[in-house]
């Protein structure tokens, strides 16, 4: 339903109205808002306050009424002539100029595949692997000694085994530093594919070196809590550089994989598997961004 | 005085807004749903809670005569707006008057529940837990129905006198959809009265 | 009533008999008085209410004090707060949205006038009957006067066992009558908002004060009603002998927490989306840049509103519910903040880059945006569970909500009343005694509530009648009533300016603060009504229209 508006403007538009019509002023709202409180009131003090209370709202219902019903009633004013006028001593308008050099970040345009991920976890895993035989076989002369260490991480039965027996093979905890090591690598593996794209700048010193630092640090605090039986055999040093020989290998592998265009900055039409044609937007020269 | 005298930038006409009072009632009509929710979720909360009887199983009976009374209520006071709306003020009368008397025969019938609920098993606001949120839950509708039943017959008696013609099928049109409302709510504590209550 | 004894200006005029002037008033229905009634109204309960808190804060200000008896005591924090909210911050916020929203959309009046009368005096009776309790509460019964169940009313202390006579009546029958009035406005605000708009002036294009108001009085629908009826069941409960909240008879305390929250919380965004409305007003133009985000903004306010409906239960935390309502209210709470963090962000982002003007209605609104950043971190940590069970019911949740009712949304209304005196009265405000004003302000309220934290982590339960020396409360509740004593002297202050300015002010004109929204293209105060010629408006800011017809906003919109 259109209001009276659009009738009003079409109609008085080009000419200057004199007088108006505006809801007269009444006392029935404030004689029914009296009453209704009156009405409640009465529980508080004597019946005879809601009984007047009542006979208030019901008077001033009817009043309300016959105030609106046929018709509104309704009082002339006179429109006072009076310029004002709308101006500003600000003429002046600047604008604010964003450099065109600061734009939002975005999401990279190219990722890697999730296989790259798990193909450098896994290259990663066999090099780590390698480092921590070639320190057990220095250290005691055999390559189960880290394996065994590793173990007791998840394998409670490692726990138990003394210093000795360390060096010899057990196939429960080997199987379990399999798992263990296979899973973790594939993960951070996964990790590093994601990762690497968002840092286009020297990903193997971020993913080889800073990375594996990070969290051997991390670990270096929280080892005893994870694993008291590595914690207490620890050889730092070694376990760093297996960590960075993961990073390295890890990042290298990732890195030589093709990379395959990100489906973000698609419109949702072309990733919700639609295909038509006009859906994607034509790229202007020269543009760097989708 | 206003210098803001651009002329409109669309075609005339094409500037159109609701009706204010459909508005307003669509308001009262949320604010009020807000109060029968607050009811109804007490009455739930408070089912099978009561640590005396009688309980709802034992005393209540489902009305479907009174509710069918009032449900087809809003079927009738529909066909009278829309007759209003054509101008055929007698037909408009006829089904206006049908929904009061329906209206009315469904307070009838909760008075009757009452009565027997009060004098037959001893079952008062303030008896246990049930008889407190059952009269307050359903006193409350009642209350809404008796209110929409004034308004309706003042209508009915103003529509007597041949006040109520076409230009007022607007008001009718507001006045129905607290109507309509009220209908509404009883599904809902029927629902939770009658059936889920049990 | 002659047609003569309408216009505004010859209601202060000399000459006319002062009952004339008074009919005038009473029977009013335009939207500009009722607007005016209601602040006034709202100021007046300022006044008591913070009388009230001064006398809790020198009961408070040393150990063993007995400025007032225990029963006072509780007297004097319940009304202070059923006072503050329901009397002071809801009627200013609403006497805003009735003066300003029809000028701001280009309308002649509200919706519904007469109901727009009925709804004010519904109120200010409701508040007149709550003080009544004073005098008639003792009267005919001998027990108690005023109400002193706590401003939330908690259930078991409501029965007729613990709350003989009629206090606590009065505090639910006040409140449900002013909840009425409530509910009326709010219907006529949102019938205002969609039905009577300018043309041109679609939704997208109306002023951010329009659109908070519109939230706000949704939120009012949804939410005072829910109160309303809890209140109704509380008399059935006190009148009729019924048992909702009766635990004797298996009727259950903890509902009404459940009700009196699922209003409690949406309350506060009441209170806040307003002063979140002037804000988005009076920054932009002391930043002289339009809003940043517009559609964000209105997208956050929305936002707000419906997730301020699943958060009741955070203020529940330590009643013991089950750890999955726990960690619900928790995750909603938390997600609260995050369109409330939108909102700050775009105000910085308007303020950015602008030639900011540092007047009154300024200052306050970057106090507000500071003050309102810290009481939403202490609102985050309060949300977190573990944290609430630690600190729930003492001073430090005190000093929280009382960061945002007087941090947030008190200096937005002063904010307000010193960026619209000049439209409503004609005469600026003092500039220099404003100043003044906020600077007092804000050092009192500074040194009221930053310590109050601490002796919250200390264990100061709230509302507690008096103390034990020596438990590290002593020398932080004297700062804390120091504090009080100066923001008493400011809002003193700040009453003087306004009624100094009445008289003596600097003529306005029509737009002082070269602003952009219509209600400064009238003159003032505006004519009865409003405009001679209802405008048509192009763009979001349709004075920068008119005043830069070379660039207009209507251009990038």
């Amino acid at each position: 339903m259109s209001t009276e508006l659009s009738a009003e403007n079409l109609e008085r538009g080009t000419r200057n109205p004199t007088r108006m019509e505006l809801p007269a002023p009444t006392a029935w709202p404030i004689v029914l808002g009296f009453g209704f409180t009156l009405l409640f009131a009465g529980l508080l003090t004597n019946v005879s306050v809601s009984v007047l209370g009542l006979v208030l709202s019901l008077a001033g219902c009817v009043g309300w009424f016959r105030e609106v019903l046929p018709e509104e009633h309704e009082e002339v004013v006179d429109i006072e002539p009076e310029e004002a006028s709308i101006a500003t001593e600000r003429q002046r308008v600047e604008r604010i100029h964003v450099d065109e050099a600061i734009v939002r970040a975005w999401l990279p345009l190219e990722t890697y595949p999730i296989s790259a991920g798990v193909k450098g976890g896994w290259a990663g895993s066999v090099a780590m692997a390698v480092l921590a035989c070639i320190y057990g076989l220095l250290k005691t002369g055999s390559i189960w000694y880290p394996i065994n260490l590793l173990a007791a991480g998840i394998y409670t039965q490692s726990l138990n085994l003394e210093p000795a027996q360390l060096n010899a093979f057990h196939a429960g905890p080997f199987l379990a530093a399999l798992v263990l090591h296979g899973l973790v690598s594939t993960l951070v593996g996964l990790l590093y594919g994601a990762m690497l794209p968002m840092f286009p700048r020297r990903p193997i010193l971020l993913g080889g070196l800073i990375a594996p630092v990070l969290w051997s640090g991390l670990l270096y605090s929280i080892l005893g809590l994870l694993n008291p039986v590595l914690g207490s055999h620890i050889n730092w040093f070694w376990f760093m550089a297996s960590q960075i020989g993961f990073g390295v290998v890890a990042g290298l592998v990732v890195v030589r994989q093709a990379r395959v265009p990100t489906r973000e900055n698609l419109p949702f039409a072309v990733r919700a598997g639609i295909e038509a044609p006009g859906m994607m937007r034509r790229k202007e020269s020269g543009e760097k961004r989708p | 005085m206003s210098a803001i005298t651009t002329p409109i930038a669309q075609t005339p006409g094409t500037w159109s807004l609701p009706y204010r009072s459909k508005v307003g009632m669509a308001c009262l009509i949320i604010a009020e749903s807000a109060i029968f929710t607050i009811f109804v979720v007490a009455y739930l909360y408070y089912a099978g809670k009561s640590m005396t009887g009688p309980t709802p199983r034992e005393v209540l009976e489902t009305p479907i005569f009174y509710t069918i009374c009032l449900l087809s209520s809003s079927l009738t006071i529909h066909f009278a707006s829309r007759l209003l709306e054509r101008g055929s003020r007698g037909a408009f009368l006829g089904f206006w008057f049908l929904t009061i008397l329906l209206g009315g025969l469904f307070l009838f019938g909760t008075g009757r529940e009452w009565h027997r609920l009060i004098y037959g098993h001893g079952l008062t606001i303030s008896t246990n837990l049930f008889g407190t949120t059952y009269y307050s839950l359903v006193g409350l509708h009642a209350f809404h129905v008796t209110v929409g039943l004034i308004l309706l017959s003042a209508v009915f008696l103003f529509g007597l006198a041949g006040r109520v013609g076409r230009e007022q099928s607007a008001r009718v049109e507001v006045l129905s959809m607290y109507w309509h409302f009220v209908d509404g709510v009883w599904i809902v504590v029927f629902t939770v009265v009658y059936i889920l209550g049990r | 009533m002659s047609s003569d004894a309408m216009t505004i200006r010859a209601a202060g005029a000399a000459g006319r008999p002062w009952v004339e002037a008074v009919q005038d008033w009473i029977t009013t229905v335009d939207h500009k008085r009722l607007g005016i009634l209601y602040i006034l109204y709202a100021l007046l309960f300022l006044l008591i209410g913070g009388l009230e808190a001064i006398v809790i804060r020198i009961q408070l200000m040393r150990p063993h004090n007995d400025f007032v008896s225990p029963q006072v005591f509780n007297r004097m924090f319940t009304m202070h707060g059923t006072t503050m909210i329901f009397f002071v911050i809801m009627p200013v916020m609403f006497g805003f949205a009735n003066y300003l929203v029809p000028l701001m959309i280009g309308a002649r009046d509200m919706a519904f006038p007469r109901l727009n009368a009925f709804s004010f005096w519904l109120t200010a009776f409701g508040g007149l009957l709550l003080y009544f309790s004073f005098l008639g509460g003792s009267g005919l019964y001998g027990a108690g006067n005023a109400p002193d169940v706590g401003w939330w009313a908690y259930a078991p202390l409501t029965s007729r066992a613990f709350s003989p006579g009629h206090s606590a009546d009065y505090w639910t029958i006040a409140v449900l009558v002013s909840g009425f009035g409530s509910i009326g406005t709010a219907t006529n605000i949102i019938a205002t908002i969609l039905s009577m708009r300018c043309p041109g002036m679609t939704l997208s294009r109306m002023p951010l004060m329009a659109w908070m108001t519109l939230v706000m009085s949704g939120l009012v629908l949804i939410s005072i009603s829910p109160l309303s009826a809890a209140q109704i069941m509380l008399l059935v409960d006190r009148y009729l002998g019924g048992h909702f909240f009766d635990t004797q008879a298996g009727g259950s305390a903890t509902l009404w927490m459940h009700f009196f929250w699922i209003f409690g919380h949406p309350e506060v965004y009441i209170l806040v989306i307003p002063a979140f409305a002037f804000a988005s007003e009076i920054i932009p133009v002391f930043s002289r840049k339009p809003i940043f985000g517009y559609p964000v903004m209105v997208a956050a306010t929305v936002s707000i509103g419906f997730i301020s409906m699943s958060v009741w239960a955070h203020h529940m935390f330590t009643i013991g519910m089950s750890a999955a309502s726990n960690t619900f209210f928790v995750l909603t709470t938390m997600a609260i903040a995050v369109p409330t963090g939108i909102k700050i962000f775009n105000w910085l982002g308007t303020m950015w880059g602008g030639k900011i003007q540092f007047k009154t209605p300024m200052l306050f609104s970057i106090a507000f945006l500071f003050q309102f950043l810290i009481a939403g971190l202490t609102g985050v940590m309060l949300g977190t569970a573990p944290f609430n069970w630690q600190l729930s019911g003492s001073y430090f949740v005190v000093a929280h909500f009382h960061y945002v009712i007087v941090g947030a949304i008190l200096f937005c209304i002063f904010g307000a009343i010193y960026y619209w005196y000049p439209k409503i009265t004609g005469r600026m405000l003092n500039e220099r005694l404003g100043k003044l004003h906020f600077w007092l302000f804000v050092v009192g309220f500074h040194l009221t509530f930053d310590p109050m934290h601490i002796p919250g982590v200390l264990g100061m339960p709230r509302r507690i009648y008096t103390y034990e020396p020596g438990r590290g409360w002593d020398s932080w509740n004297v700062i804390v009533s120091v504090g009080a004593f100066i923001q008493g002297i400011a809002t003193l202050l700040f009453l003087a300016n306004l009624v100094l300015s009445y008289f003596k002010g600097r003529k306005a004109g029509s737009d002082p603060w070269d602003a952009w929204t219509l209600e400064w293209s009238v003159s003032s105060p505006p004519p009865v009504y409003n405009f001679a010629v209802i405008p048509a408006v192009r763009s979001r800011r349709p004075l920068w229209d008119q005043k830069h017809p070379e660039d207009p906003d209507s251009r990038y919109e």
